[in-house]
């Protein structure tokens, strides 16, 4: 391994060069951990077009939480489309607190990695995901009894609320129809917040 | 406007036709003309890295040899449609939009074909129009290219409104995003002729509408082709769900609403953003530092890709609230919306798609 991590004073960690150029290094270590990955080589080719300082700082990332071939192409998506909509380039929003803090706290690199995902994700699609929350909220708060439940639409893709209703008996059915009857409002209101309503 | 042009072929049983002489003449210099025997030939797509726009460089003057009128490719039983029939007189557009649905819907053919027997579409519209005596029906010729881009150079515009201006129960609609309208301030069109802008926010014009006319350009040209004698109305479509976007929007009417007095609007239309999976690897492949064609899109149900349904809606409605507290009943629709998303943005179920198409084809009654 040309690569070595060292600590930097505010616990972000960098890398640390041997031998030959930087630039020549790192495209090494990338094309070492695409081959060993059997990366397709558009995702290869979407990573060595970053600049040196963000391709150094995914290949770090890549090796320290051991990304699978699925993620790493996940992720350079996902960092690829942040970095053009926010302007900025992957080593920025690598760096960024929630980010450095999946890189260094404990656990497994499995479970980081996982994690790692979906922080991007959060940053990529963040109107969704505060609406998404919103809406799951709400539906805590209705406090269904056991055999209803009410579902979002996958990804917020449409505005049709999936209700549910488990029975097995005719007093079952009652006891839902009562408690669906005395949730109306707060379920109109999340059929609102679906169509865009506050 | 002023587009680049690399080539010009002009199909060999087209030389003497008026079209391809006025085309001739308005090239001159500016590009090669070269003869061919079938238009069809040059119009394919050809080998290199981006063959989309190197056939929008390419004009194609060709006979077309399917009908001229259909109904509008976007109509599906899944969504609420305007009864919109298309007249397909050119193929591919100058202008080059990142979003544009041409990128794959022409992508085997893009040279930007005109068809110089667009005559023909006439006696199409008159079996229509004989078939139903007593409907109206309203006719686009800017689905598969824009109504006015090279109006300077083919004279269409000028024969188009003559035909129309004498047909009382069809309504021809322009549909733009120029500002080209010299030879439509000196043709009457007795307001059977409805000129349609598409508008955005000066940042989407910025980042995505490519050698488009500035959105406060587009609404001065409706000024003025209004004081000539035509209808109006604009098209907020796609909506692009960027940070400033609620903001952005709403400025944008405003803007309009200052130049252009809202009962002098005939209708209004809006859409989102869709995008098939196919047309956005395109689109990003063209456009990779595009932000506006990043914004929070999920796969949805018709297998598009679209903004998640409370942001697209929340933006529907901010245009559509704007039109209602202007005070008067200004029509408007929904493109490649399901019924269910009409009546949340609209408040009512939408009608058929026939009783839309003509409701916005016999608004001129209004006026």
């Amino acid at each position: 391994m040309l690569w070595r991590r060292r600590a930097g004073m505010n616990g972000e960690s960098d890398l640390a060069i041997h031998g030959a150029t930087p630039g020549e290094n790192i495209d090494e270590s990338v094309r070492a951990l695409a081959c060993a990955r059997h990366l397709p080589q558009p995702h290869l080719d979407r990573w060595l077009a970053m600049n040196e300082r963000s391709r150094a700082a995914f290949l770090e990332i890549a090796q320290t939480l051991r990304l699978r071939t699925g993620q790493i192409t996940a992720a350079l998506e996902l960092l690829e489309e942040i970095s053009v909509r926010d302007a900025t380039d992957c080593a920025d929003i690598l760096a960024a607190p929630e980010i450095a803090r999946i890189r260094l706290h404990a656990g497994s690199a499995p479970a980081r990695a996982r994690e790692l995902i979906e922080t991007l994700r959060a940053r990529r699609f963040p109107r969704l995901r505060e609406t998404s929350t919103r809406l799951a909220g709400a539906i805590r708060e209705l406090r269904l009894p056991r055999g209803i439940s009410v579902v979002l639409p996958r990804e917020l893709r449409s505005d049709v609320l999936t209700i549910t209703v488990e029975v097995a008996r005719v007093a079952e059915l009652d006891g839902a129809i009562e408690a669906l009857a005395a949730r109306r409002a707060a379920i109109a209101r999340i059929i609102e917040m679906l169509g865009g309503s506050e | 406007m002023n587009f680049e042009l690399d080539a010009v072929f002009i199909e060999d049983s087209e030389r003497e036709t008026a079209l391809a002489r006025r085309i001739a003449a308005a090239v001159q210099d500016r590009a090669p003309i070269e003869n061919v025997a079938d238009g069809r030939v040059p119009a394919r797509a050809i080998a290199g890295a981006d063959s989309f726009s190197a056939g929008k460089r390419r004009m194609v003057v060709m006979r077309r040899r399917t009908p001229f009128v259909m109904s509008c490719p976007a109509g599906s039983a899944r969504f609420a449609c305007c009864g919109y029939l298309v007249m397909v007189l050119a193929s591919n557009c100058p202008m080059d939009c990142s979003y544009c649905f041409l990128q794959e819907f022409v992508a085997d053919n893009p040279g930007f074909q005109i068809y110089s027997n667009f005559a023909d579409a006439f006696e199409e519209l008159e079996r229509i129009a004989h078939r139903a005596p007593d409907r109206h029906f309203r006719i686009g010729t800017g689905e598969l290219a824009d109504s006015l881009a090279f109006d300077t150079m083919t004279g269409l515009s000028r024969e188009l409104i003559a035909y129309f201006a004498e047909r009382e129960k069809l309504t021809l609609e322009l549909k733009t995003k120029t500002d080209e309208i010299g030879n439509l301030l000196d043709s009457d069109p007795r307001g059977r002729v409805l000129v349609s802008w598409t508008l955005s926010p000066e940042k989407v014009w910025r980042t995505s509408e490519h050698r488009t006319a500035p959105p406060a350009a587009r609404i001065d040209a409706a000024r003025r082709v209004l004081e000539a004698g035509y209808r109006v109305a604009f098209h907020f479509d796609p909506v692009i769900a960027y940070v400033d976007a609620e903001r952005e929007y709403a400025e944008l009417l405003d803007h309009l609403f200052e130049v252009i007095a809202p009962e002098k609007i005939a209708f209004f239309s809006i859409g989102g953003l869709r995008m098939t999976p196919g047309l956005r690897a395109a689109a990003r492949r063209r456009w990779p530092r595009d932000p506006m064609l990043l914004d929070e899109h999920v796969l949805a149900d018709d297998g598009r890709l679209r903004t998640f349904t409370p942001l697209r809606l929340k933006l529907y409605r901010i245009i559509a609230d704007r039109f209602e507290r202007a005070g008067v009943k200004v029509p408007g629709y929904l493109c490649m919306e399901a019924a269910s998303v009409h009546e949340r943005v609209f408040g009512a179920a939408p009608a058929s798609p026939a009783t839309i198409g003509e409701r916005l084809a016999r608004e001129r009654e209004r006026f």
